[in-house]
């Protein structure tokens, strides 16, 4: 039962899955297309569960991953996941650096741990932190935090570094951008994440997979149960252990002659190590109905092999639609309830920056697509795709400004940037629709802050010179300016028209607080678009007027 | 001050300005698309050249023949840095900057008299790779062989004095107008909603790292202590179809006119008071303008600048 063609396959697919994705999240001059990131993070588990439970798309990936590790165990954790895809890299480059292959041998599986994160993120969804619990513990998202938060700025260093090289040797292709280093503490989490799971892969290849991430487990349950499973042939097996020398699961147990299927990543190095062609896919569900072929090993005294595969295909339909529904129910009340703020508990109005009590208002700002920031930290699982293609970079990772829910999720950061007014990448390349696509028309007058401007620290009052940067700046001229003291212009704000896309804040110059401010909006809503006569010409018929 | 000298150059210059204008308004009339034979020798008085009626292209030709022809300007084996603006993501069609066949043209003729180099900038406004790209201004010019080069990279930029300034003393200015032979000032006309208006002085504020400064300082005071650091060679203005208001950003390509018609002078104040006119403005309401014609950078007094105007319809 030769299946080698197997490895080769699972290789070429996560490199070309992790490649992809990786490229579209250290992205930083905007290069590769947003349709890569989208399609290559619509196809991940957590994403496309979401989609589909909040009806955001039809979103069959998650389904497909399902009835495919049914089928044949957990390809999605060997050649989709990138953040699996990255632990076969850690563990390979550990492998290098200590000059040997590490031999892991069988282990048990970790079964109560596995439950405890599994049953942990369920309650934890339930309990309300749908989006908190999803960002945290969904590996893809851990991923995209891990490649945009921390390896996007080392690219761009590395960018830099060579920009005088290659325009020593006459080529211009190269120009330095400055490093986009997120917000110490938002990039604190992506950095103990990646300490976590290198140093996990390094010690003991997919051991992360297996205990922690309740992707895995949950489908670790499924496969458990999948029609066709790696098995070892009792009759051509030596017992010589090649195989163990290549499986990162440690769930190959050679000493009852079986392979803990919950575990196995479905990486097929075994299939490769294996001389004897001792190990391959057989189909398994024949068996069960009927009498075991061959009866237990004696001594043997795994769970998988004592257990009653009835009561635990049981158990695993349960945990399996408990999830299921317990996510989609939350979800779907959130949807439902997206545009109503009093369905979240501790939702109140709360003083904007200039002290203005606002209803609706919200401290940090979302992306336009969201519909509102509630909805968005339900929904949002924090991969931080759209951080990495903002053009702007004016989205940025939260720290606590949403409040501990919103810890990790996106916001429009206007220090140093703003929403520029004909874009829309953030929605172009969210794969959940956390960030909803809307028509550029509609975008352009979907309102997510509105403008408060203080006269009182305004430089044309305070200086009494010339400015208007806010003015200058803003898209919808929500921010006009009008006559003031001797020929000078002072700005003057129309929040029917504001969407609040930041460009005033972020222009103006005034110090050390700015005079015009975005207050962000928990829902957001539709400004108004005047209507207006073609401009006239100012010479009054002389071509030449001077 | 007083010499025979200057009263004979200054005696010279009016009698040629009363008698080459009204020639060359003439022949603008008579023989429209025929370039007019190169003047004479540089005139005491500021030149500014004023085309209509023809495409930006068609237009720039004649402004550079009016004015002795592009080597006039560019002379082989120099660097030319030309400094179009390129502040908006937004599409040429509206207005928002400088349009790319007038880049892509300028280009093209300075490489034409043998320029070494020319490159191409802006610190803009928007996000720099969306506005170079959209507004077609990359593309035109590196299609025309010109170097497009990064404006938001700061170590591009080096700090120099402005002795001269009254209020801008020191600045970090893009290496390429420091150290270009030819500085090619190429703006799009605008209403501006802060200064009034925008044309060639302003267009400046994009050599500079700091915009900021200039917003919290003075900005009319400091748009015009910039000039005392260098001048443009030559400040040619896109007035195709400028913004009228709702600049200088803009909101639709309704609040543009079309005026099919293009200003050309190495004096930025003259041809910024030209450019106030054709927006409706009196130039000496224009903070700016008023601020760099008392520092002598030009003159804002059209009826002192020698005007050659011409149409090519």
């Amino acid at each position: 039962m030769r299946q080698r063609g197997l490895k080769i396959l699972r290789v070429a697919g996560a490199a070309a899955v992790f490649a992809g994705l990786t490229a579209a999240l250290v992205d930083f001059r905007g290069a590769v297309p947003p349709v890569v990131g989208q399609g290559l993070a619509s196809i991940q588990f957590v994403p496309s569960a979401v989609a589909l439970a909040t009806g955001a798309g039809v979103a069959l990936a998650c389904l497909v991953i399902l009835v495919v590790t049914l089928a044949a165990g957990r390809i999605y954790c060997s050649a989709i996941c990138p953040l699996g895809i990255f632990q076969d890299i850690v563990a390979r480059l550990a492998g290098w650096v200590r000059g040997k292959k590490a031999l892991l041998p069988y282990r048990p599986a970790r079964t109560w741990i596995r439950q405890l994160f599994l049953w942990g993120g369920v309650a934890g969804m339930v309990a309300g932190g749908a989006g908190l619990t999803l960002s945290l513990l969904d590996p893809y998202s851990i991923y995209g935090r891990i490649a945009s938060g921390l390896f996007r700025p080392v690219v761009t260093l590395a960018n830099n570094a060579l920009v005088d090289l290659i325009r020593a040797l006459g080529g211009e292709s190269l120009y330095r951008v400055i490093p986009p280093w997120a917000g110490v503490a938002a990039l604190a989490v992506p950095a103990v994440m990646l300490a976590l799971v290198a140093g996990l892969a390094a010690w003991r290849g997919r051991i992360y997979c297996n205990t922690v991430c309740p992707v895995g487990t949950l489908l670790g349950l499924v496969s458990a149960r999948s029609a066709w499973q790696l098995s070892l042939d009792p009759g051509a097996c030596r017992k010589c252990g090649d195989c163990l020398r290549d499986c990162k699961a440690q769930c190959i147990d050679l000493r009852s002659g079986t392979i803990d299927s919950s575990r196995c990543v479905a990486c097929y190095n075994c299939l490769d190590a294996c001389r004897e062609a001792g190990i391959g896919y057989r189909w398994t569900w024949r068996k069960r109905s009927a009498k075991p072929a061959s009866p237990p090993v004696p001594g043997a005294n795994h769970a998988a092999s004592a257990a009653d595969p009835q009561r635990r295909a049981f158990i695993a339909t349960a945990v399996l639609s408990l999830t299921t529904i317990a996510g989609a129910d939350r979800l779907l009340a959130v949807t439902a309830a997206g545009n109503d703020p009093s369905a979240r508990p501790g939702a109140k109005d709360e003083k904007s920056p200039t002290g203005s009590r606002r209803p609706n208002y919200s401290r940090a700002i979302c992306p336009p697509g969201a519909g509102s920031v509630d909805r968005f930290l339900d929904t949002c699982t924090a991969c931080h795709l759209c951080v990495s293609a903002c053009p702007t970079h004016v989205l940025q990772p939260a720290f606590l400004e949403y409040g501990f829910l919103g810890l990790l999720k996106p916001r429009l950061d206007y220090t140093d940037a703003f929403c520029n007014f004909d874009c829309r990448r953030c929605a172009e390349v969210c794969p959940d629709g956390a960030l909803g696509l809307l028509p550029l028309a509609q975008k352009q007058v979907t309102r997510i802050g509105v403008a408060e401007f203080d006269v009182e620290r305004c430089i044309v009052k305070t200086k009494g010179t010339d400015c208007a940067a806010c003015s200058e700046h803003c898209p919808t001229k929500a921010v006009d300016t009008i006559p003031y003291g001797d020929n000078l212009r002072l700005p003057q704000v129309n929040q029917e028209l504001c969407i609040g896309c930041g460009a005033c804040e972020f222009a103006c110059p005034s110090k050390p607080d700015k005079a015009i401010t975005v207050a962000g909006q928990r829902r957001h809503d539709q400004a108004k678009r005047g209507k207006e006569e073609k401009a006239r010409d100012p010479r009054r018929g002389n071509a030449f007027p001077f | 001050m007083n010499t025979r000298r200057e009263f004979l150059k200054t005696g010279l210059a009016f009698g040629a300005a009363v008698s080459l204008a009204p020639w060359s308004r003439l022949a603008a009339a008579t023989t429209a698309t025929t370039p007019v034979a190169p003047a004479p020798a540089a005139p005491a008085r500021s030149v500014l050249v004023a085309v209509r009626d023809g495409s930006r292209s068609a237009m720039a030709d004649q402004a550079f023949a009016a004015l002795g022809g592009v080597g006039a300007w560019v002379k082989p084996g120099q660097t030319v840095c030309l400094k179009p603006n390129i502040g908006w993501d937004a599409p040429p069609e509206r207005g928002a900057n400088t349009h790319p066949e007038l880049v892509g043209h300028l280009v093209r003729l300075c490489l034409g008299a043998g320029a070494k180099s020319v490159s191409v900038f802006d610190n803009t406004c928007d996000q720099w790779q969306l506005t170079y790209e959209h507004s077609g201004i990359e593309k035109a010019a590196r299609d025309a062989g010109a170097h497009v080069v990064n404006g938001k990279d700061q170590s591009l930029y080096r700090e120099v004095e402005i002795p001269g300034g009254v209020k801008l003393k020191r600045a970090l200015v893009h290496s390429l107008v420091l150290d270009s032979d030819v500085l090619l000032n190429v703006p799009v006309l605008k209403h501006h909603s802060g200064t009034g208006m925008t044309a060639a002085m302003k267009n400046l504020m994009g050599v500079v790292w700091d915009r900021k400064f200039y917003h919290q300082t003075d900005l009319h005071q400091i748009i015009a202590d910039f000039l005392t650091l260098r001048k443009p060679t030559l400040n040619i203005l896109d007035a195709y179809h400028p913004m009228v208001r709702h600049g200088p950003r803009g909101k639709s390509a309704d609040d543009l006119v079309e005026m099919r018609t293009l200003l050309a002078s190495a004096d930025p104040v003259a041809l910024d008071a030209a450019a106030a006119k054709l927006l409706g403005l009196e130039p000496a309401k224009v903070a700016y303008i008023k601020i760099a014609d008392a520092m002598k950078l030009g003159t804002m007094d059209l009826s002192q600048v020698e005007i050659r105007r011409f149409s090519l319809a």
